[in-house]
């Protein structure tokens, strides 16, 4: 099995070159049989690398330990799932899920453009073939994932502890599919720059793509922070770590993107910047890569060690010297006439929307390489820490929320006073109404209370938005309000479907500055029948309890929970240790309700004096921040659900396409 | 693009902003990252600065009160900076205490850790955060050596 994963690998580099040559070749001679049989090459590329993948799987299930990879990161007594699981649990695994995900990505694009977009296509799928071409080329050489071991091992050193955990299941795949699937709108946009067909075609073609790749993210963000909270036992969910902010700067860029691409399609603006930022956020999922594989800057995450640094270093700059090379020479044809007309229009606010965004990806971006540029510059690496992150983002977070509320609901062009004030009087009422009444309960923190305010006139918006939308319906067709609403949604998803993920955001960005300004914790050394109270909880300790299996020895601290005099039930935090690994991790103990967290984290517990340290953190409003996050995949799955007019544009486009190919020789430039 | 000049100035300042504030949080929260021979280089520099260090754990130094959650134990080089040093003198270590904060899980003798801290009375290194590094691969300690080994290749 293993010697036939080392074969597909080899197989799908080599027709990975060759759908780079016999997609351009045929493009280039107009001989769409060369342009069919690259399309043939990457649904074979899919076929060999879903091999490969069943190969490892098999080797990880059966506890091959010829194998380095199964020796390293998995145990005859880990559970199938983590066994599985482990295939994204080491570096060449991770490659090779990634480059699984990207021959799947281009499979599916061969086919979805069989017939539509024949001018652009060919290139589309040589620029997918290339990007393979590397990963490929990195398991094939560089990182093998079936390197056998000199002298078989007897047992798995197993998966660490921290990552024997269910998040363990979903948060790498989400963040692998979000940063993978970003290489497909940079594809188009590389074929629409090679073609010199800038019409927004491609942007239509790529928009699910795009907001595909973005839903991903988001999850894969958000498991990354809930992961982080559930497991790592400080109470908190994001620390500004290299490696969560390698994940969150293509998430910043792609949602600029997002937004921009509205002028686009409608105004026919800012088409050199989306190209820009759909290259930058390709750029940036290599750039993550490079960040976790390659150990520069040092992170608390940083997995092992690996010589795969420069290679990432040469691809990127290949990519992006391939990328601003095509941007320069297309700029001349990319000029638009078209112009900003006044501040007071939504051009302008998804403009200094787009810029706030990707100002907070640089200075991620510049905070992340601090270390690095510093000691370029100066000799000597100088840090930056969260203080940094929070001081800069901070107030940008901000800015971003107050063009949230006054974006969606501005004139295009140029908004009249009149109209501004009826759009934005009640919201700006509700928001200052929101902000004394917090002041009145004793608030004083300026940034709280701006930013709960320009949640509130958010949420406000939004809810005159759909206000307005229902009562419209309601004017033309007799409908129940429920009903209209219902209309509403699936007649415009993309517009409400934004909404939605708006109302989210809103959700979880106040869910973070709950969480930020007002958690509390205290720490406690418990002999058995004391009790503390926290906040509104009690909490008495009645002992230490163990249990233990091959795979995990935990000692447990037992406490009684009750709310004001009422008893909620029994809550163990532990401690536990893996024997195999060797290695301690808690488990903590987490109790969730809208109001606050409470948060258990047993921190040493002594047998002999019967006694638990423990750490209790009361986390208000964090829950809002993963139920704001479920709002926003919601919402996203709205705006893609496929619509009516869509659907008929695309069957136009794709007649209108056949029309051109069907002609002699027209398939040539 | 004469209207487009208006927006010139409305970009710009928001650049300009942002600008502002990266370089005043850089100015207000940079901290020195150093190794544990760059920190004896500048120890008087240091005296007064919160500065961050990494190092390895000193096996045989590390001792923890689990009741008031105390942690010390004595930070050395990195075995690839100690073979770097010319004069192989004294080898370097500071001594390291952590107050009031739960013993990290990956915490143990030879593990790599980066202190966050400054200098308290005699030269001991006050932590305010002691982080290990989270390596998704184990390299065991001993007994299984032939793994270790083939992983390091």
């Amino acid at each position: 099995m293993p010697l036939l994963g080392e074969l597909a690998l080899a197989l799908a580099l080599m027709l990975a070159l060759y759908a780079i040559g016999a997609s351009v070749y045929g493009a280039r001679r107009s001989a769409p049989q060369f342009v069919a049989s690259a399309r043939h090459a990457l649904w074979a590329m899919f076929v060999l690398t879903t091999i490969a993948v069943a190969a490892l799987l098999n080797a990880l299930v059966s506890s091959d330990f010829t194998l380095e990879y199964v020796a390293a990161y998995s145990s005859v007594t880990l559970p199938l799932g983590y066994k599985l699981a482990a295939l994204w649990g080491g570096q060449q695994g991770s490659l090779l899920l990634w480059t699984w995900l990207l021959t799947l990505f281009a499979a599916i694009v061969a086919l979805q453009n069989r017939r539509r977009n024949s001018q652009i296509a060919p290139y589309v799928f040589a620029v997918l073939a290339g990007v393979a071409v590397f990963f490929l080329g990195m398991l094939n050489f560089i990182t093998p994932p079936f390197q056998e071991l000199a002298v078989p091992a007897s047992r798995g050193t197993d998966l660490n502890p921290l990552l024997q955990n269910y998040w363990m299941a979903i948060h790498p795949p989400s963040l692998y599919t979000g940063y993978v699937s970003a290489t497909v709108p940079f594809a188009f946009a590389s074929a629409a720059l090679i073609t010199g067909r800038l019409d927004d075609s491609w942007i239509r073609t790529t928009r699910r793509w795009a907001l595909f790749s973005w839903f991903f993210l988001t999850l894969g963000n958000l498991f990354g922070a809930r992961w982080a909270y559930e497991v790592l036992g400080w109470g908190g969910y994001w620390a500004w770590d290299p490696v969560e902010n390698a994940a969150l700067m293509p998430w910043l860029v792609m949602t600029a993107y997002l937004h921009s691409v509205m002028i686009q399609e409608r105004k026919d603006m800012l088409k050199v910047w989306n190209l820009a930022l759909v290259g930058m956020a390709f750029g940036l999922t290599i750039f993550g890569t490079f960040i976790t594989r390659s150990g520069v800057i040092s992170s608390v995450h940083s997995f092992t060690q690996s010589g795969l640094g420069p290679y990432f270093v040469a691809f990127l700059v290949t990519a992006a010297v391939f990328y601003v090379g095509l941007l320069l020479f297309r700029l001349p044809t990319l000029r638009t006439p078209a112009e900003f007309e006044s501040y007071l229009s939504r051009e302008a606010a998804f403009l200094f929307n787009n810029l706030v965004l990707v100002g907070i990806a640089f200075a991620v971006f510049w905070g992340t390489l601090f270390p690095l540029l510093s000691e370029a510059v100066r000799g000597v690496k100088i840090t930056v820490g969260p203080p940094f992150f929070n001081q800069v983002v901070g107030p940008l977070a901000l800015a971003l929320m107050f063009l949230m509320g006054v974006g969606p609901l501005i004139a295009w062009r140029r908004a009249t006073a009149s109209k501004l004030v009826s759009c934005f009087a009640s919201p700006a009422i509700v928001g200052v109404a929101v902000g004394l009444a917090l002041v009145w309960m004793g608030l004083r923190q300026w940034y709280v209370l701006a930013a709960f305010s320009l949640a509130a006139f958010v949420l406000a918006t939004v809810a005159v938005e759909f206000h307005r939308g229902v009562g419209a319906r309601r004017h033309l067709v007799a409908e129940s309000r429920p009903r209209a609403l219902a209309n509403l949604v699936a007649k415009n998803n993309r517009r409400y479907g934004g909404y939605i993920v708006h109302v989210g955001v809103i959700l979880a960005f106040a869910g973070i500055v709950g969480s930020s300004f007002f958690k509390t914790g205290v720490q406690r050394v418990f002999k058995q029948g004391q009790t503390v109270t926290v906040g509104s909880y009690q909490l008495k300790f009645l002992g230490l309890k163990g249990t233990e299996t091959p795979e995990v020895e935990a000692e447990y601290a037992r406490f009684s929970l009750s709310q004001d005099g009422r008893s909620l039930g029994e809550i163990a935090p532990a401690r536990l240790f893996y024997p195999v690994s060797r290695q301690p991790a808690s488990k903590v103990a987490l109790r969730s309700t809208p109001v606050n967290d409470l948060y258990v984290v047993l921190a040493a517990a002594d047998d002999q004096a019967q006694t638990a340290t423990v750490e209790i953190f009361l986390t208000p409003l964090v829950f809002w921040l993963w139920a704001g996050g479920l709002v926003m995949a919601l919402g996203t799955v709205v705006a893609v659900w496929p619509d009516v007019r869509e659907r008929a544009a695309i069957a136009a486009m794709l007649r209108s396409d056949e029309a051109i190919a069907g002609e002699p020789a027209a398939g040539g430039k | 693009m004469i209207k487009n000049a208006k927006f010139v100035v409305g970009i710009v300042l928001i650049v300009g902003a942002i600008g502002y504030l990266i370089a005043s949080a850089v100015k207000s929260t940079s901290e020195y990252y150093l190794t544990v021979n760059e920190v004896q280089g500048r120890l008087s520099e240091l005296q007064d600065e919160t500065f961050r260090v990494a190092g390895r754990v000193e096996p045989g130094t590390i001792s923890w009160d689990a009741q008031t959650l105390t942690l010390a134990f004595a930070i050395t080089s990195l075995p690839k900076e100690a073979a770097k040093a010319t004069a192989p003198s004294d080898p370097v270590s500071f001594r390291v205490i952590s107050r009031g904060e739960p013993k990290p899980d990956m915490f143990a003798a030879n593990r790599d850790v980066i202190v966050e801290g400054r200098f308290g009375r005699g030269g001991v290194i006050e932590a305010s955060q002691v982080l290990t590094k989270c390596p998704s691969k184990y390299i065991p300690e001993h007994g299984e050596k032939q793994v270790s080994d083939a992983a390091a290749r």
